[in-house]
């Protein structure tokens, strides 16, 4: 699939794949709980809630709409900050300009703040994904250049896998 | 007068299997937010236009490509969801990627 939607990686919800065998295109997103096959695969620790925003988060999933001052308090350097797609699917024009003009707010944070900004389909089954070419549509909207999102997304979670499998060597 | 064609992109759309609205009605869907998200002019001049796929639950659309960044965002922010599996200059060359593709495959994943 992820080649059809031109992706090197998909991220996964930790309950879908359990049932998949491991490959190099997918990443497990996984709350804090160990789960067993997160030693052989890929994995990010995401969080959609303050209070439980700690070191171990690697990805903050954030409402644009929410206010954001306790988010500054709290977030710390290179945590990836994720707004999903699927929450403007069901707002009406109006509201998605507003979304817009947050999301674009959420990038500048992340670029002032040392964390990185993370664009999601926020798919629940296969129909919902949305394309490479897509999100490069929506990025260009926003204000933000597709190929210095790809190349930092990149890097960003080289650097997550690297530490991990240092970590997991000593 | 110079005979300028405008150049056009067609996308293979995959939509859900089990919606109750037939491919006219999913494209008016994509037209409509179109139009409210970037206005009636814009969706007019994008010149959407609907081909019939002869594939499953996949619409082939149509768009003027200077408007193409702009239908790619309506779709991805339209409800029902649609995902773009593939995007050419030509209808002919997207029925080969189509069915290039291994559509049963997605269909089994999507359930």
């Amino acid at each position: 699939m992820s080649k059809i939607l031109d992706l090197d990686v998909i991220g996964i919800d930790s309950s879908y794949s359990t049932n998949m065998k491991p490959a190099e295109n997918i990443i497990s997103r996984m709350d804090k709980r160990q789960h067993p096959f997160s030693h052989y695969y890929p994995y990010l620790v995401v969080s959609d809630n303050v209070k439980t925003l700690d070191g171990k988060t690697d990805l903050f999933l954030i409402d644009p709409f929410q206010r954001k001052d306790a988010i500054k308090r709290k977030i710390k350097r290179g945590v990836g900050i994720e707004v999903s797609i699927a929450f403007s699917k069901k707002l009406d024009a109006s509201l998605v300009g507003k979304w817009l003009k947050e999301v674009k707010s959420i990038y500048e944070f992340c670029k002032s703040n040392n964390c990185q900004f993370v664009l999601s389909s926020g798919a629940t089954s296969v129909n919902e994904l949305v394309s490479a070419r897509s999100f490069e549509s929506l990025l260009k909207l926003i204000g933000i250049s597709p190929i210095n999102y790809w190349n930092e997304i990149s890097e960003w979670l080289y650097t997550k896998n690297k530490a991990r499998w240092v970590h997991a060597k000593s | 007068m110079l005979n300028h064609r405008e150049k056009r992109r067609y996308l293979a759309i995959m939509y859900d299997d089990n919606t109750i609205l037939l491919p006219f009605q999913l494209h008016e869907k994509i037209a409509e937010r179109f139009k409210e998200l970037f206005g009636a002019i814009n969706c007019e001049l994008a010149m959407l236009k609907l081909y019939d796929s002869k594939f499953g639950n996949i619409l082939f659309v149509g768009c003027n490509l200077k408007y193409l960044d702009y239908l790619l965002v309506s779709l991805s922010m339209t409800q029902p969801s649609f995902t773009v599996v593939s995007l050419s200059g030509t209808i002919k060359r997207l029925r080969k990627n189509v069915s290039s593709l291994d559509i049963r495959n997605i269909k089994s994943i999507a359930k």
